[in-house]
């Protein structure tokens, strides 16, 4: 029952995803600062290395960062707290399937259809910039499981703060406050190995280094396999963490609803 | 009407519409935080690259440390104004745009273009701006080079830089004319501001010229903080006058053009 119902899900998100794909353009598209991250760093690198990137290297990592950053998106935060505040969410409810799990699969079938518009952005300015360090196949297998696990850290912590909905109604901007941290501890501004050593170590225990900067790392192949297991770890023990305060505000949330709209 | 009635009207227009937001947004407090403070946190988390570069080099393209700081808050300033007065109004015009009820601002007897870059304000993200003023003080003190001249040119650089966010915010408008469904533009375009973070001297070759003529960041950002420091270099005012009078020219005709493909309701 629950993969049938799954799978069709997923057709539907699909076909949402196609419906809407110029304004879904225009998001990845404003999501580029990677790019404009690479524009300072590469100058930078001009005269010499800089903590171990050189200048083919930070084409390499920003131009991960920005099709990682695409294929580990989800906006169930936005989508959820408007259905909990105008009372949508009752049509979910009525359905014979978990709400959650409509969000999850209609999240994830945009990806296929945001991966198809971001690859020719990332190879484009790959090859603008002068190209960069290759990346070893081995690499790319390695960072398969990664990109999972990092989808569910930011689906689940979206989640998390989303139900929060069920008691205030500025829960959106909770999550973009979430945000604008994020952007600056996960190596999406700049790699975090870049940051001073002793701020550096803690940063990099954090959820969103395990959500973004990790994946970009093994990607570009700069990590040893013990950091790589262990990278893997934290990525499991994040999303276990947000995955449990997910499941329990859900649950306290939910006999809040009122389901008339808040 | 003479010419300058109309000037004296419009700038009425726009005090009065923003009368009316912000009593507005005196009414929801809650936005001091969920705009105000979320836009200031936003626009300084691009510091932290600038600061991180200056662990490695000391300078940045000609830059030291106070005058990124100078060049980060005249960035802040105009993402603040950017964000409190262009884009509300763009949002809300494209809305009216979309739904036909862009006939009650066209009855008006004001000019139609005034109405719709005066249609809404956003005044908490001016905190932005007073951040921005913050930070260019900061950096300035630090470097010591202070003097009414530099400021005088930063300021007047700074309005026309203001002017040129303007008139992009105006061709985008005449565009949504014909596309409907674009108000995920004017995000894009705060995005694409991001690249005026860092001196124009960081980009190259075409994306120099890119970022100076097309999409003139430089005009936005750079040569302001370059005329606050003292470091303005001869002939910036002019290619800055030439830069803004064209965006100016461009929009009218855009706007010109793209209001005669309106048809009023569900266009």
């Amino acid at each position: 029952m629950v993969p049938r119902v799954a799978a069709a899900m997923w057709r539907f998100g699909i076909a949402e995803a196609v419906a809407y794909r110029a304004s879904m353009f225009v998001w990845v598209l404003a999501t580029c600062f990677p790019l404009v991250s690479l524009a300072l760093w590469s100058y930078l690198a001009e005269e010499g290395p800089i903590g171990g990137y050189d200048r083919g290297g930070f084409v390499t990592y920003f131009v991960a960062a920005f099709l990682i950053r695409q294929l580990t998106s989800a906006w169930v935060c936005w989508d959820l707290t408007r259905q909990i505040r105008l009372g949508e969410l009752d049509a979910l409810l009525l359905r014979p399937a978990h709400p959650v799990l409509h969000h999850m699969m209609s999240n994830f079938a945009a990806l296929p259809m945001r991966a198809f518009m971001a690859l020719p952005l990332g190879v484009g300015v790959l090859i603008f910039a002068g190209g960069g360090d290759p990346v070893a196949w081995g690499d790319v297998l390695r960072t398969l499981p990664t990109l999972a696990l990092a989808w569910g850290i930011v689906f689940s912590i979206q989640l998390a703060v989303a139900c929060l909905a069920f008691w205030l109604t500025s829960a959106t901007s909770l999550y973009e406050a979430w945000l604008a941290v994020h952007l600056v501890l996960s190596g999406y501004l700049l790699p975090t190995s870049l940051f001073p050593e002793r701020f550096a170590e803690v940063i990099r225990v954090l959820p969103f280094h395990a959500a973004l900067g990790f994946p970009v790392e093994v990607l570009t192949g700069r990590l040893t396999h013990g950091a790589y297991v262990e990278g893997i770890g934290l990525q499991c023990f994040w999303v276990a963490c947000f995955s449990v305060l997910a499941a329990f505000s859900w649950r306290r949330g939910l006999t809040r609803y009122g389901s008339v709209g808040a | 009407m003479s010419a300058g009635e109309r000037r004296v009207g419009a700038i009425r227009v726009a005090a009065a519409q923003f009368r009316v937001c912000v009593l507005r947004a005196l009414q929801y407090r809650m936005q001091f935080w969920t705009e105000g403070v979320l836009g200031v946190a936003w626009s300084l988390m691009g510091i932290a690259p600038l600061l991180v570069a200056m662990q490695y080099r000391s300078e940045v393209a000609g830059w030291g440390v106070g005058g990124l700081l100078v060049l980060t808050g005249v960035f802040t300033i105009m993402s603040g104004i950017y964000g409190a007065m262009v884009q509300p109004a763009l949002a809300e015009s494209m809305a009216h745009i979309r739904r036909g009820s862009l006939d009650y601002l066209l009855l008006r007897p004001v000019d139609a273009m005034v109405s719709c870059v005066t249609a809404m304000y956003s005044p908490w993200r001016l905190l932005e701006v007073v951040a921005g003023v913050g930070l260019v003080t900061v950096g300035i003190h630090r470097e010591g080079v202070f003097a009414w001249e530099g400021l005088a040119l930063g300021v007047a650089l700074a309005f026309l830089g203001v002017v040129v966010l303007y008139a992009m915010g105006v061709l985008m408008l005449a565009a949504s004319f014909r596309a409907l469904r674009l108000e995920n533009l004017t995000f894009m375009l705060e995005a694409m501001l991001d690249f005026g973070r860092w001196p124009i001297g960081v980009f190259r070759g075409l994306l120099k010229a890119f970022f100076t003529f097309v999409f003139p960041l430089a005009v936005l950002t750079t040569f302001p903080a370059e005329a606050l420091l003292g470091q303005s270099r001869a002939g910036t005012l002019g290619v800055a006058v030439l830069i803004t009078l064209s965006f100016m020219f461009a929009a009218r005709i855009a706007w010109n053009r793209g209001i005669r493909h309106y048809t009023s309701a569900s266009s």
